[in-house]
């Protein structure tokens, strides 16, 4: 499959914007449980980016609003855009089943609530690592899943 | 304790825990892979293991090895090359082998490898050359 340029600092802006809001989500839901509901709207968020990327926020706001007015440079790389949206889908299924878990802790139980949380600050971590390290745990089961022939990588 | 203290407890733990078998993983994995063989070569050379997916091969490793040099670089796609990759239990990518002369594997870098160490990883391959090449003769 050939090589594309793929803007690196789109991926860093969303990495940037998953680990804010869920830092967010946490720390804020202490004073304010409702902000919890931020982990459900990020999934969609990046549950929606992965298929159709012009509805990916955080990447829009990056091309839209920081490239344009210089807030943050384009660092195009000649890449394959697959492994980092295989990624990013990832992501938002972790964070769509932190949602159910939180769902389940408002109606039966804290510990939910807790698993739940847990959860998505894995998923923080973990685009975290890749923002500042460039380490892409998604890229890796990619990887492994195109050697064994599971994807077509 | 609060939801959000046992949430990052969790967390945590399992942070803590991946960190732990991804290390046994890599250590376990060196084992095999130390010892494995490939083609002879008149000096010591790298076994680059990347593939299309593989973006720190790109952004971070390549550049390194570009500044080693004069130094014969050997780039295998894992994907293409799946028995190789086996032989050198590449589990991730990039990953660098720094091969003896005599096409023995005396350093298997999992991961990035920055050019420091491939640098000291190469003097160190190219002295066991020459002593084995000495006790040869």
């Amino acid at each position: 499959m050939a090589l594309t340029t793929v803007d690196h600092s789109a991926l860093k802006v969303n990495q940037a914007g998953i680990v804010t809001t869920v830092l967010v989500a946490f720390a804020g839901s202490y004073f304010f449980r409702p902000l919890l509901f931020l982990i459900p709207l990020l999934a969609v968020v990046l549950l929606l980016g992965t298929f159709a990327p012009q509805l990916a926020l955080f990447k829009q706001l990056y091309f839209q609003v920081l490239k344009p007015r210089g807030i943050v440079k384009p660092r195009p790389v000649q890449d394959r855009p697959e492994p980092h949206n295989f990624a990013q889908g990832l992501g938002g299924v972790f964070l769509a089943v932190s949602s159910v878990l939180l769902i389940l802790g408002f109606s039966i139980s804290t510990v939910f609530t807790a698993a739940g949380l847990a959860l998505a600050l894995l998923v923080a971590v973990l685009a975290f690592v890749n923002l500042a390290f460039g380490y892409c745990l998604g890229c890796q089961i990619y990887y492994q899943l195109g050697k064994r022939g599971l994807i077509r990588a | 304790m609060s939801v959000q203290l046992w949430a990052l407890a969790a967390a945590g733990t399992v942070v803590l825990a991946a960190a732990g078998l991804e290390a046994f993983r890599s250590t376990r994995a060196r084992r095999i892979a130390v010892g494995a063989t490939s083609a002879p070569a008149a000096d010591p050379y790298i076994l680059y293991f990347t593939g299309e997916n593989c973006t720190v091969c790109r952004t971070h490793q390549e550049p390194a090895l570009a500044k080693l040099g004069q130094v014969r670089v050997d780039k295998v796609d894992a994907i293409a090359e799946r028995e190789l990759a086996n032989r050198f239990q590449v589990y991730t990518l990039p990953t660098t082998v720094v091969m003896s002369a005599e096409g023995r594997a005396l350093h298997v870098n999992y991961g990035y490898a920055p050019a420091k160490k491939l640098d000291r990883q190469l003097a160190e391959a190219r002295s066991s050359s020459t002593l084995e090449r000495t006790a040869t003769a």
